[in-house]
């Protein structure tokens, strides 16, 4: 069950900073580092999760590997296909491989637009169908996610929360893509509706071979979706791993922090850590502390974390974490990363 | 008064035009010519509006008998000469008039003119129900009788030595019966038809009417001259503001005339320098006056007696101080301030026409605050603290009010600032013209009631005689509780040797003894101080450059000699 | 959505009567005189038989009645059989004009051609012109146009009209001699000749009513589509590869326009109100024009009447804003 596979998405180096003005004149006066130098690979089938507080650059980060921003450095590739760079003219093309899935299924959907328009627009721009095959096709999406057909003309807003994320995710199936983004996309549902559009998820994903990147801030779901997890604070990446070794043995102390506070589904195990209580507030991604990021609410912060940047590398196999605490003295500075990572598979 | 007899409109238009132009000049030649009044014109029928934009533009198109030239002297209309003493045309006994009618006249619509349309004007008018604004023009006529097909007799019911009021003037003008006879009374809104278009004598027709908007003219194909008027055409253009309409003379040259400009001096300066135009200036019975209140207007007084003669004035009732409120005043001041060209300082209550004038009161023309100060301390006002005059512990301290208007109200800082300088403190108000000037007995804000110590307003008489505008200054005339506040002695002013004097002049017919009157009552009442004049306010109009003819007459219609305009060719 | 306007079509009814009421009550107890104007040489006595002809001798609400019953009815039969040249008006009394002695209805007929050609021609341009400014400077919010049309914007919403008319008669007409700064009422349209008149003639009051609507309305365009611009569905809408004019055109332009549709709606009476100032500067002898000039006088019929069409006129638009709301939003149910 080990074998290598296909890396559908890397990214590398990839910078999103949001200039702030000030004044009459507007001058740039600095940046908001919503991703900050981050680096990670999907591999093609796989889900990686992405999880952090709110506000730490998930959903910035995900937007920035679709490309819905003009990135500020760094380089992805799609399939093989280099996007950093490209021009959104040049990108239109291209994104029908590459889809979104938002975590508002309510500020997502064009009000004014019915699900047969919503669903069936990406058809009108991208193949030359006929009407009836386009229709053909939205009927398809809508049986494909659990929607009714005689619903498709009517409007978002007369649909339920669930029932639109179902469009939603309709949509972005409409034009066959390998890799979607989920951002949050049960954040703002129902529980009860929660699991029905995981599984939905799921399911798609084993029906059509989906390659997902699925964010959200709550770290008992993405154990329950995600094949590897990745960790966000303030818009780097401080620890990726496969999932069980990430949840059975956290090393930044960030994630051990997160992981503290997920209550247990399993009361009765032995395993229950102590809650670890985190001091002090997220700081402004304007205006970043130096040194680690994390090293003004650390429980562990050491003098090196004040200063130098910890690097984000492997320590074990698959598993990288940027923590001064498992860097050697000698080891600290040195640029000793390497990109092969090992999928597993979950 | 002197009459003359001479034909229409032919000592202007000598006076005014060269003769070998004149020779050329046919009905029509002129072409076409834009009036502006920057206040619309309402209707067209006089009788219904009493406005005076009404009764200059119906002027080009109904006329009365006999009018008013540019002197104010009588000049004959519709008639061949002005029936006087000595042709007989007036009863020994000052009871009758009787008129004649030019033979041959014709209404616009090509029907004769006779003695029945005259009779019929005079009915139409004086009918209980119709609200004529000029119904005082027929007041004591016992009946207006048709001689024969050109002659009707007016026989009033009293001596009446100026019996120049009915059928005299551009407000009591003569409308055809055939038009207006189903007219009468309470049915006279009810023809709007007739309203906007009457039937005239006049040099001109009405072709459109918009009411408050615009005026078509074509010239009276049966005007009596043949060769007038000149213009073919008339647009009597309304609406805009008068800025506009100075503009449209001064400056674009759209406009051939434009109707009561009053702008500020500056503004009118700054205009004539577009060398399009000229402002016409004349000056009429229109004055600015300050009215001294002789009765007590406290609010402490019970109601009835507020502003009544049973109560004089605590501070007003001495003429000194009366005198010294006059002589405190910088009317040179006030006139260049406040009219410019357009007005003239004065110290007289009858200031036209210029026979009338008094020449006895030119003192009050130069301010002289030491004799002011002099006359108070006289009086026994003494200074205090604070520099205001105190007396038995009442300090001079008076109300003035005037309606709401930019100049006014500069002229009530003047003053204020002018009477400070005598120790005299003025608390200033002003109210809204409409409320001000209304009659409604409800109110206490009318110039009526007057519940103030001074207020300021303009009035002028109607025509050239100022009898019945010297009557109003008469005892019992002032308003009070029993007449509903009504009445137009203002001040409540009560002299009986006044109205002795007043007396005289209702009764005498010669002209120059009726004009010794008239100037011995002006000076009795200004010399009294019961008022103090201030501005003799002109008529400013303003015509291009290129239309002659025109003739300034405040004393009748500015367009009473409208046929004899014509278009200077370059 | 119908019963819902035919519902409230029928709660504007006594919307309306109240407000006329109100109108007719405020106006009789206003301390004004229609002979108040009238010059001073006319003696009391015969104002007293003036206001006495003027029918304010009878009890008010016997006025009122009769006043709604000629407004209702008397008034727009006549109108209409005015344009029409059916022969169904009325006989009886009519409303009469303090001013002109003459009905109420054919004065309004004279004036709302002159009206709705300058007002309204004002208010389209204006909106032709904010409508593409809002939508540049939103999307490229901060750019120099953004800039130039904020100050641009800023200005025309400011400087009140009567400064930017005469600024315009001063330039155009008195400077340059290209405009005539007084409109004729009475010109017709014949040819092409006449017709280059009546454009140069209605070119400036429309370009001062222009300038003013279209500073506030490209306001209101340009808060509305950066309100769009940020939204998910946008990003939705680039991430299925939409082209930027579909995305900005299509999605944010349709969804931006319905908070400005229902405010044009509802700005359209004063199409008929609001140009009492540009309407005097030009001489246009509009309906405002109408309003104000018997209102200085005291003509208390003729600012009745206009008062009250023009309440009707809001009530009316107003619940056209809601209803186009309705339509335009499919997020609106009104049931
Ligand atoms: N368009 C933007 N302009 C400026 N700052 C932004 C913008 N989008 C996001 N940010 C900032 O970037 C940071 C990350 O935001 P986001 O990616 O939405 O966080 P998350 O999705 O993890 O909650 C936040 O501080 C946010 O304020
Ligand atoms: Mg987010």
């Amino acid at each position: 069950m080990t074998k290598p596979r296909r890396k559908l998405v890397e990214v590398r180096n990839l910078k999103m900073y949001f200039p702030i003005h000030a004044g009459v004149l507007r001058r740039h006066v600095g940046d908001v580092k919503a991703v900050d130098d981050v680096s990670f690979d999907i591999f093609e089938g796989e889900t990686l999760g992405i999880v952090g507080e709110s506000g730490c650059g998930k959903s910035t980060c995900g937007r920035a590997v679709l490309r819905l921003y003009d990135i500020t450095d760094g380089s992805i590739k799609i399939d093989g296909v280099e996007i950093g760079s490209k021009s959104q003219s040049a990108l239109r093309k291209l994104r029908p491989t590459m889809q979104m899935v938002f975590q508002d299924p309510q500020a997502s959907l064009n009000p004014r637009m019915t699900v047969a328009g919503i669903i069936g627009e990406p058809m009108d721009e991208h193949t030359d169908w006929s009407k009836a095959r386009k229709l053909e096709r939205i009927y398809e999406l809508m049986d494909a996610v659990g929607l009714n057909r005689n619903f498709v003309n009517r409007y978002p807003h007369s649909f339920s929360g669930g029932q639109r994320q179902r469009i939603g995710i309709a949509r972005a199936l409409a034009l066959n893509p390998k890799f979607i983004i989920c951002d949050e996309p049960i954040a703002a549902l129902d529980v009860s509706i929660q699991a029905q559009v995981v599984n939905l998820l799921e399911e798609l994903q084993d029906r059509l071979g989906l390659t997902y990147m699925f964010i959200s801030h709550d770290l008992s779901m993405v154990r329950h979706i995600a094949d590897r997890v990745a960790v966000m604070y303030l818009g780097k990446f401080i620890e990726l791993a496969p999932r069980d070794a990430l949840y059975a043995e956290p090393l930044h102390p960030y994630t051990q922090a997160l992981l503290s506070a997920v209550p247990d589904p399993d009361p009765a195990s032995e395993e229950r850590v102590e809650r670890i209580i985190l001091k002090g507030d997220v700081p402004s991604p304007a205006n970043p502390p130096q040194g680690c990021n994390f090293c003004n609410r650390c429980p562990k912060v050491m003098d090196i974390c004040r200063e130098i940047d910890p690097e984000f590398r492997e320590l074990e196999s698959g598993h990288f974490v940027a923590c001064h605490l498992y860097n050697d003295a000698g080891q600290t500075g040195a640029s000793r990363h390497e990109h092969t990572q090992q999928g597993e598979d979950a | 008064m002197t009459t003359r007899t001479v034909l229409l409109g032919t000592a202007a238009a000598l006076v005014l035009a060269p003769a070998s132009a004149m020779a050329e000049r046919e009905r029509g030649s002129s072409g076409h010519l834009n009036i502006i009044y920057w206040q619309a014109v309402s209707t067209m029928n006089p009788y219904l509006s009493g406005g005076t934009k009404e009764m200059n533009a119906a002027s080009v198109v109904l006329e009365p008998l006999a009018r008013f030239d540019n002197l104010g002297e009588l000049t004959p209309w519709l008639v061949d000469e002005i029936p006087t003493l000595e042709n007989g045309g007036v009863a020994e006994d000052l009871k009758s008039i009787t008129w004649k009618l030019t033979e041959g006249l014709l209404w616009s619509d090509g029907t004769p003119v006779t003695s029945a349309d005259v009779v019929f004007s005079y009915e139409y008018c004086t009918h209980p129900e119709g609200g004529c604004s000029y119904r005082d023009r027929y007041a004591g006529i016992e009946q207006v009788e048709a001689v024969d097909d050109l002659t009707v007799t007016v026989h009033f019911e009293d001596v009446t030595p100026n019996p120049y009021l009915p059928f005299v003037g551009a407000g009591s003008v003569i409308i055809q019966r055939a038009q207006f006879q189903d007219c009468l009374g309470a049915r006279a809104p009810e023809c709007t038809d007739a309203n906007f278009a009457p039937i005239g004598t006049g040099p001109y027709v009405v072709s459109n009417f918009r009411p408050n908007d615009v005026i078509e003219f074509v010239a009276n194909e049966n005007y009596r001259v043949p060769t007038q008027p000149y213009f073919e055409t008339v647009t009597w253009a309304g609406g805009g503001d008068a800025m506009g309409a100075a503009r449209a003379v001064f400056q674009t040259g759209e406009m051939d005339y434009a109707w009561n400009l009053q702008l500020a001096p500056e503004v009118i300066e700054q205009m004539e320098a577009g060398g399009r135009g000229e402002l016409l200036v004349d000056f009429g019975p229109l004055m600015e006056r300050i009215e001294l209140n002789f009765t007590d207007p406290s609010p402490d007084l019970p109601d009835g007696e507020r502003g009544t003669r049973e109560h004089p004035h605590p501070i007003l009732s001495d003429i000194r101080v009366r005198e010294a409120l006059s002589r405190a005043i910088d009317r040179e001041l006030l006139t260049e301030i406040g009219f410019g060209p357009m007005g003239m300082a004065t110290c007289n209550f009858i200031v036209a026409p210029p026979a009338m004038a008094s020449p006895n009161n030119d003192n009050c023309l130069v301010q002289d605050i030491d004799r002011a100060n002099e006359l108070l301390d006289e009086a026994g006002w003494e200074r205090g603290a604070d520099g205001i005059r105190v007396k038995d512990g009442q300090r001079l301290e008076l109300l003035f009010q005037t309606s709401t208007n930019a100049v006014r109200q500069d002229f009530q800082a003047l003053i204020q600032a002018d009477w400070r300088e005598i120790g005299v403190d003025t608390r200033l108000r002003n109210i809204d013209a409409g409320v001000f000037f209304g009659s409604d007995p409800g109110s206490n804000d009318t110039y009526l009631k007057f519940f103030a110590d001074a207020q300021m307003y303009a009035s002028l008489f109607e025509g050239t005689d100022p009898t019945p505008h010297l009557e109003q200054r008469r005892c019992g005339r002032e308003p009070q509780p029993s007449t509903q506040w009504q009445g137009q002695n203002i001040n409540r002013y009560c002299n009986p040797e006044y109205d002795e004097l007043w007396a005289e002049l209702n009764r005498e017919a010669d002209p120059d003894r009726r004009q010794e009157l008239v100037i011995a009552l002006n000076d009795m009442f200004v010399q009294d101080y019961a008022h103090l004049p201030l501005v003799a306010r002109g008529r400013v109009s303003a015509a291009s450059t290129t239309v002659g003819g025109i003739v300034m007459n405040v004393w009748d219609s500015e367009h009473w000699n409208q046929a004899e305009w014509y278009r200077i060719e370059e | 959505m119908l019963s819902y306007t035919l519902r409230r079509l029928a709660f504007a009814v006594p919307t309306v009567l109240i407000i006329s009421l109100i109108v007719f009550l405020m106006l009789d107890m206003a301390p004004g005189d229609p002979t108040g104007s009238l010059p001073l040489t006319i003696p009391l006595e015969v104002r007293e038989q003036i206001r006495q002809s003027l029918g304010l001798g009878e009890p008010v609400f016997v006025r009122y009645f009769k006043w709604l019953q000629m407004t209702v009815i008397t008034e727009p039969l006549h109108i209409l059989a005015g344009l029409t040249g059916w022969d169904i008006a009325p006989g009886g009394p009519r409303i009469l004009s303090w001013q002109t002695r003459s009905p109420v209805g054919d004065i309004l007929v004279q004036r709302v051609p002159q009206t709705l050609w300058v007002v309204g021609l004002g208010y389209l341009f204006g909106i032709l012109i904010a409508l593409p400014i809002g939508v540049i400077s939103a999307y490229r919010q901060y750019s120099w146009f953004d800039q130039v049309g904020t100050f641009v914007s800023m200005v025309g919403f400011s400087v009140p009209t009567f400064f930017t008319g005469i600024v315009f008669i001063l330039l155009f007409s008195v400077t340059l001699g290209w405009f005539p700064s007084m409109y004729d009422t009475t010109h017709v349209v014949r040819d092409w000749n006449s017709f280059l008149f009546q454009a140069k003639q209605i070119a400036m009051p429309v370009a001062v009513l222009a300038l003013y609507n279209a500073s506030q309305i490209s306001r209101f365009m340009r808060a509305s589509m950066l309100d769009n611009l940020n939204q998910d569905y946008v990003r939705t809408a680039r991430s299925k590869g939409m082209g930027e004019q579909t995305v900005v055109l299509v999605h944010v332009l349709r969804n931006s326009m319905i908070p400005v549709v229902t405010v044009i709606a509802i700005g359209i009476p004063t199409v008929f109100t609001g140009a009492i100032i540009t309407e005097q500067i030009f001489r246009v002898n509009g309906l405002g024009d109408a309003l104000i000039r018997a209102i200085y006088v005291s003509d208390w019929p003729m600012v009745q009447t206009i008062t009250f069409i023009f309440a009707i006129l809001i009530v009316l638009f107003n619940l056209i804003a809601d209803v186009l709301y309705g339509i335009l939003d499919p997020r609106i149910r009104y049931d």
